[in-house]
């Protein structure tokens, strides 16, 4: 008889690790708050960039339905505020493959919708912890992939991987069509890194939204600066208005293409903030038994690097990969942390590298950004860094390896 | 700006297989109503326990806020519990007024007393 699995969370890696186990033989229930209907009409709730090694794990269970129908971005382009307000320095790395946002609205409610239809069995049901306890002896193996409930309690926080005890940014989301091109970028879709020192950094990309493709506008503020000012926000439209105003005070090159913009749809605008954390990956019950965190239950960074998608969909392809090869032995504690240390072997370098990125720029980074104005290879390995962030522990993490790298690039150009 | 908007809505295809269409079954809300057609005390004996107390339960007709009050039981479970017997064919989900649009005072009445007495 097949092996048993409850997964609770219809995310990215919920969902996608329910309907790699199903495509394996796995008899899998998945639990989700609530309906594709729901989810599709609701609020929107990341921005999802994702690139290609992430997208590429959904290719391989045949789940990219929108590849196709979804804006692509081929570049990442970085822009600097100046002290004046100017802008000091703009170039713009090539990705050596594409990446892709698909609005989780579209993807969650369309996979939920897939998974049942292939066999799977959708309860909708906002999981408590004694529902939990209850059902936990009746699976083979129980995963928490629910990053936004009353269930991450179960999971303790791991104080030496989270070195921030609070939130480092204020998010801002809005979602919009009608924003035009950056001239300087040319053909060169791209994601659009944005940095004010001292203030905060925004970040634009197109995607693919309810409405058709669009892009999402999204301000990553230092709290209690200019930034941090959509608490409270009530009306979407009030939102994007704070959004243009301060595109044109802080980043008024942005601002130049965003004449236009009007809201996607009433759920287009998120605002909040969380306090980076890694958590201990078995989640204890009252009763005794235990059940598995993945992805941002146990590793939730902040978003600046645009990581949390990505790493929910590596994460998955590693659960995936580490139940299939345990064959029929028991899925026990020791299997649990076995499985997560898996994916903290990847995950440890994103998390680093994105803690980092919340702290002003050293020198050395400063002077790689600098020099990548001037040197293409520079720009591009920085910008395809965010598919594979371990390369940045090759150069741009470390002072004496990023001189020496710039030396071996600025060097070889004269 | 509010017209376009209005224009654009459900441009997106739900996903590209089988064009949005969907055979999912309706979520099993408080008021949904559940019985067991023919009861099978052999199909009773084979069940583990807490499914076999909500396959008795339900010989006669029950809300899901009245299988999880009677039998003390948190609600995700007698969710999970009620799907899995009504997937093996041993129980059947009746349509809620809501989805048949028919308006039912009896019902109101009967999730109300299982919302009175459920316990958390």
């Amino acid at each position: 008889m097949s092996r048993k699995i409850l997964i609770v969370g219809a995310g990215q890696s919920g969902l996608q690790l329910a309907h790699g186990l199903l495509q394996h033989g796995y008899q899998v229930t998945l639990m989700s708050a609530r309906t594709a209907d729901e989810i599709r009409g609701g609020r929107v709730m990341s921005t999802q960039a994702m690139f290609d090694a992430a997208l590429q794990h959904e290719r391989d269970l045949g789940l990219n339905f929108w590849e196709d129908e979804g804006p692509h971005f081929d570049g990442l382009g970085f822009s600097l505020a100046g002290p004046d307000g100017s802008l000091a320095l703009d170039w713009a790395g090539r990705l050596n493959a594409f990446a892709q946002s698909v609005d989780q609205r579209v993807k969650m409610a369309g996979w939920l919708e897939a998974l049942e239809q292939r066999g799977g069995r959708v309860i909708i049901h906002g999981v408590t912890v004694s529902d939990l306890d209850r059902l936990v002896n009746r699976y083979d193996l129980t995963i928490v992939a629910a990053g936004k409930g009353e269930l991450v309690q179960l999971f303790g926080r791991d104080p030496s991987h989270s070195p921030y005890a609070a939130p480092q940014r204020a998010l801002s989301v809005v979602y919009v069509h009608g924003l035009g091109p950056r001239p300087e970028r040319g053909d060169l879709a791209t994601v659009n890194f944005n940095l004010v020192p001292g203030v905060g950094e925004l970040f634009i990309m197109p995607a693919l939204t309810t409405t058709g493709p669009c892009d999402i506008l999204f301000f990553e503020g230092i709290p209690d600066g200019p930034l941090d000012r959509f608490t409270g926000i009530r009306s979407p439209e009030e939102h994007l208005r704070l959004t243009l105003e301060l595109m044109e005070r802080y980043v008024p090159w942005e601002y130049a293409r965003a004449h236009n913009v009007e809201l996607t749809d009433w759920g287009g605008t998120l605002a909040g903030r969380y306090a980076p954390v890694v958590r201990n990956p078995v989640g204890p019950l009252p009763s005794g038994g235990a059940v598995l965190g993945m992805a941002d239950v146990v590793v939730a960074n902040d978003p600046i690097t645009g990581q949390g998608s990505n790493n929910a969909a590596k994460c998955a392809a590693i659960y995936l990969e580490r139940i299939l090869a345990h064959g029929d032995r028991p899925y026990d504690q020791a299997f649990m942390q076995e499985v997560f240390g898996h994916f903290w072997d990847y995950a440890q370098y994103p998390t680093t590298w994105t803690n980092a990125m919340l702290q002003p720029p050293p020198p050395h980074i400063v002077q790689v950004l600098g020099a990548a104005a001037g040197h293409q290879q520079i720009a591009d390995r920085f910008a395809n860094g965010f598919n594979d962030p371990r390369d940045f522990f090759s150069w741009f993490m470390d002072p004496g390896k990023a001189a020496s790298y710039l030396e071996s690039v600025v060097g070889a150009a004269v | 700006m509010k017209g376009t908007a209005m224009l654009r809505s459900s441009r997106v295809r739900p996903y590209a297989i089988t064009g949005g269409r969907t055979i999912a079954r309706m979520p099993l809300l408080l008021e949904t109503l559940v019985s067991v057609p023919d009861y099978d005390l052999m199909v009773h004996q084979m069940l583990v326990a807490e499914s076999r107390d909500i396959y008795a339960l339900c010989r006669s007709v029950q809300s899901i806020a009245e299988i999880s009050a009677a039998l003390d039981m948190p609600l995700g479970v007698v969710r999970v519990l009620v799907s899995d017997l009504a997937d093996d064919g041993r129980l059947r989900i009746h349509p809620t007024a809501v989805h048949a649009g028919v308006p039912e005072h009896m019902l109101l009445e009967r999730v109300l007393r299982g919302l009175q007495t459920i316990k958390h």
